[in-house]
């Protein structure tokens, strides 16, 4: 359906100059420019999650370009002029971006915005190519082979081939990113920022790189943009532009990269419709911006997933694609996990001390429980060996090496995996595409796509942590309909894949019933083969029984380690923390 | 030395002014936790009613006294029909629709009130200027603004500090889940905080009209620069809206002196350093 749209599209593209006049070619070539500054946009917004409300600067950064490199009364080559407009808009992506990208949802929204302002200022404000006037090119960009003209951005047709064809391209190029390993990446952060930061991802560079990338394109339909009329205004960089190109990203569904393309295409023919007296009245026409805006405010009250939305259903703008050859997996080899080791580990919050001095050496390749009242510090401490709060004293040893303070994201790449108190899984991908995502997080090149080593290992890692976790069966199955339980083994799943050696666990058992925990249970007995296990637990018969060593924490302090049955017959636990059960059926014995 | 006092008090003047409309907008930003791109069209709405009721009533100071009340009611009525709509809803949601209400709010301006640009008249009584030093002087009504700026701004602290609807913005302001977990009804809560909001917004432009000449874009300059002011004090924060505002009108007027025509590429380089050292805004929640 989609592909059918999209090449009927084309088809008509293709033909459209032979059925209308110089106008409908230019107007139609305008709408080609927009859209492919709409389309990077959307990579933007509906991949990597990032709304930003100035991505017309891009617009402006490449018509601009164009201007100051075409000589006042020749033709600057159109091999030099295209790279030219992509690569400064991309160096100025980068310099904006390496500040926006700190900024998270309504900063990130307000600051692009205030970028985008202040290019417009400089530009506005300036005596700079003709201050707030504009300025002309007056000899748009022609390309030579020999003596012949092969291209000449003067002439209509010329230009409206040379726009459908980069239209074209940028959407093919985005498509691939896309479906990438990167754009894995990108898609998780737009939907779990959080989790893919703690898979091991540096999610700034990965926000960045998207910003470049939209903006590089930007810049590209910025240049044609000035080709069109062969002149720049300060207008470009507005928000108003900024503000409409989000809107078509939206009016045509966000994230499916073609629906705003039909987006842009849909309010062009919405505004010519508008501002014509002959269709609407004069009195609708002279105020057209009104009934725009109207047009807008409906679209969010009623249609809010655009046109693509009633094209697709439950795609949710994720390309599904997978290879499927599952291939048997070996049967698990004992591997040594990763050793963990603290030292005086402190952590203050004002004057409340969380965790206090704890000192506590967690073996390679046992299951470690860390039980302790509500309140004792248990997820503060694994939130300090996981590197989500740094530590305000005390050190962290990995395997001999020192830890503490560091990033998660990097912490997670030495080896350490966590999971969370609450399910943290990204629901909209399928079972194997979380495995996946995490599978990748191990590899250090994740520009090299196509090398098939790489992804054969990839695939291993999936079919391995999928069966080690149970969910062969359910790989296909979006995590958003996994049963609670499902998708706590999932995130297990995940760190599996992720090749993490050691696991830290916060309550892994929660909410499940009887016959799930003892599935976990037995899961989390077969990861000890080939990793450390870490568990916080508040089910004391499943912990006892699953841990080969307990630590219990009262109060951020350490007051007993040992195995179950020296724990179970420590008088002082008894006293402090099992006695407050009351009733002595509960406690294991 | 003079011209760093009188930019001193220009700076000053102007801060006061984009606090109230960036108050507006931290305390929707904050306890309802919408993106509200319209707001520097309460501003206009202010500015164009202390137009119309100038030329009514005769005098700048009842226009205030009667248009607070109408910005209030029109805000009110502006959260019932759209922007309730909005919450619990994505940013991108919020920033289309309210994007949508600017083009319509721009085009209801020029159907009322046209496109020319309109002076509003200072009150006799303060067109005068004080004489600060024998060579230095300054307009009474400039002042008047900044003592207007900060009675409001009282009143608002007033309310936050005092009554039970603030009391709730209080709580709200700290933890917006709490608020509704506390069983507190939301809605009217809500709207009384957007209508608030509106009414800053309004009285900014109202009192600002005399100064500045009224025109059909007066609102668009304000919502941004109100936006680097949440930018920089933190969301939700008003106390950091004070301060990002006074940094603003300061930055803003020493600009226009030393940097002519980079007087507000000033403006955004001091937001971006801010956002470099403390990403979320000197007084934000991190």
């Amino acid at each position: 359906m989609v592909l059918a749209v999209l090449i009927a599209l084309i088809a008509i593209a293709l033909v459209l100059p032979f059925f209308v006049g110089t106008y409908g070619i230019k107007f139609t070539t305008r709408v080609m420019v927009i859209a492919i500054l709409v389309v990077s946009l959307d990579f933007l917004i509906g991949v990597t999650g990032l709304v930003s409300f100035g991505h017309a600067m891009f617009l402006g950064l490449g018509a601009y370009t164009l201007y100051f490199i075409s000589p006042k009364s020749e033709a600057v080559s159109a091999l030099i002029a295209i790279p030219a407009t992509i690569v400064a808009a991309a160096i100025c992506a980068a310099a904006i971006g390496a500040i926006a990208v700190l900024a998270r949802g309504f900063y990130f929204i307000m600051v692009t915005l205030a970028f985008g302002q202040m290019l417009f200022s400089l530009f506005h404000d300036t005596d700079v190519a003709g201050g707030s006037d504009g300025a002309y090119i007056n000899v748009v960009p022609q390309f030579h082979i020999g003596d012949w003209l092969a291209l000449d951005f003067g002439n209509r047709l010329n230009l409206y081939y040379f726009c459908l064809a980069a239209l074209i391209a940028s959407y093919l190029f985005l498509l691939w990113l896309t479906r990438s390993p990167v754009g894995r990446v990108l898609q998780g952060i737009c939907h779990n920022e959080a989790r893919v930061s703690a898979l091991g991802f540096n999610t700034y560079n990965y926000k960045l790189l998207s910003f470049v990338v939209a903006g590089a394109l930007g810049g590209l339909a910025g240049g044609l943009f000035a080709s069109i009329d062969g002149y720049v205004t300060p207008d470009l960089f507005g928000w108003r532009e900024s503000g409409l190109a989000i809107m078509m990203v939206v009016l045509g569904g966000t994230g499916t990269l073609y629906g705003p393309i039909l987006g842009a295409v849909l309010f062009a023919i919405l505004e010519e419709l508008l501002r014509s007296p002959a269709m609407v009245g004069a009195t609708i026409a002279d105020h057209w911006l009104m009934a725009l805006g109207f047009v807008l405010i409906g679209l969010v009250l009623v249609a809010p997933r655009g046109i693509a939305g009633l094209l697709e259903r439950d795609r949710g703008g994720k390309p599904a694609a997978e290879p499927v050859e599952a291939k048997a997996p070996p049967a698990r080899q004992p591997q040594p996990g990763k050793e963990l080791a603290t030292e005086e580990l402190s952590r203050r919050f004002g004057g409340l001390v969380a965790v206090n001095g704890v000192t506590v050496g967690f073996q390679r390749n046992r299951v470690h429980g860390i039980i302790g009242p509500n309140g004792a510090g248990k997820t503060t401490l694994i939130n300090l060996l996981s590197g989500v709060l740094p530590p305000t004293a005390g050190s962290i040893r990995l395997d001999g090496e020192e830890i503490a303070g560091q990033r998660d994201f990097l912490i997670a790449r030495r080896g350490l995996g966590r999971s969370y108190q609450r399910t943290n899984i990204l629901l909209p991908f399928t079972v194997g595409e979380n495995c996946r995502l995490a599978a990748q997080a191990r590899h250090p090149h994740p520009w090299r796509v196509s090398d098939a080593a790489y992804r054969q290992n990839e695939e291993a890692a999936v079919v391995n942590a999928l069966q080690a976790a149970g969910l062969t069966a359910r790989r296909h199955v979006r995590a958003a309909h996994l049963s609670h339980g499902e998708q706590r083994q999932l995130e297990i799943a995940m760190l599996i894949a992720s090749g993490a050696r050691l696991l830290i666990l916060d309550e892994p058992l929660a909410g499940m019933g009887p016959e799930e925990t003892a599935r976990v249970v037995a899961l989390l007995r077969d990861l000890a083969v080939d990793h450390t296990v870490i568990l916080i637990e508040h089910d004391m018969d499943a912990i006892f029984a699953a841990a080969d060593t307990l630590s219990v924490l009262v109060e951020g302090k350490l007051i007993a380690h040992g195995t179950p049955d020296e724990i179970r017959r420590d008088l002082a636990v008894r006293a402090a923390y099992l006695g407050q059960y009351g009733d002595s059926e509960k406690v294991p014995g | 030395m003079e011209l760093v006092l009188i930019q001193i008090l220009n700076g000053l003047q102007y801060g006061l002014l984009i606090f109230l409309a960036a108050s507006g907008l931290t305390l929707v930003f904050g306890i309802l936790g919408i993106i509200n791109l319209s707001h520097g069209s309460f501003y206009m709405l202010g500015a164009y009613l202390s137009l119309t009721l100038t030329s009514w009533f005769g005098d700048i100071f009842l226009a205030l006294a009667a248009g607070i009340p109408i910005a209030f009611a029109f805000g009110a009525a502006i959260e019932w029909l759209f922007i309730r709509h909005l919450y619990n809803r994505d940013h991108l949601q919020q920033v289309l629709l309210t994007f949508g209400l600017i083009l319509v709010f721009n085009e209801l301006q020029r159907i009322l009130w046209g496109t020319q640009p309109h002076s509003v008249p200072i009150p006799a009584y303060l067109s005068a200027s004080i004489q600060l030093s024998d060579t230095l002087s300054y307009p009474v009504y400039r002042l008047a603004v900044g003592a207007i700026c900060i009675l409001l701004a009282l009143a608002m602290m007033l309310v936050i500090q005092k009554t039970r609807i603030g009391q709730m913005i209080r709580a709200g302001e700290s933890n917006r889940e709490m608020v509704e977990a506390l069983g507190i009804d939301t809605r009217i809560l809500f709207r009384f905080v957007f209508a608030a909001g509106v009414a800053l917004a309004a009285a900014a432009g109202i009192v600002a009209a005399p100064i500045e000449s009224v025109y059909p874009g007066i609102g668009e300059r304000v919502l941004i620069i109100s936006f680097v002011v949440v930018v920089i004090g933190g969301i939700g924060s008003i106390k950091g809206a004070l301060v990002g505002a006074l940094l603003i009108g300061l930055a803003d007027a020493f600009g226009k002196v030393f940097l002519p025509q980079l007087a507000s590429v000033v403006v955004y380089a001091l937001m971006a350093a801010v956002l470099v050292t403390r990403p979320a805004g000197l007084f934000g929640r991190a």
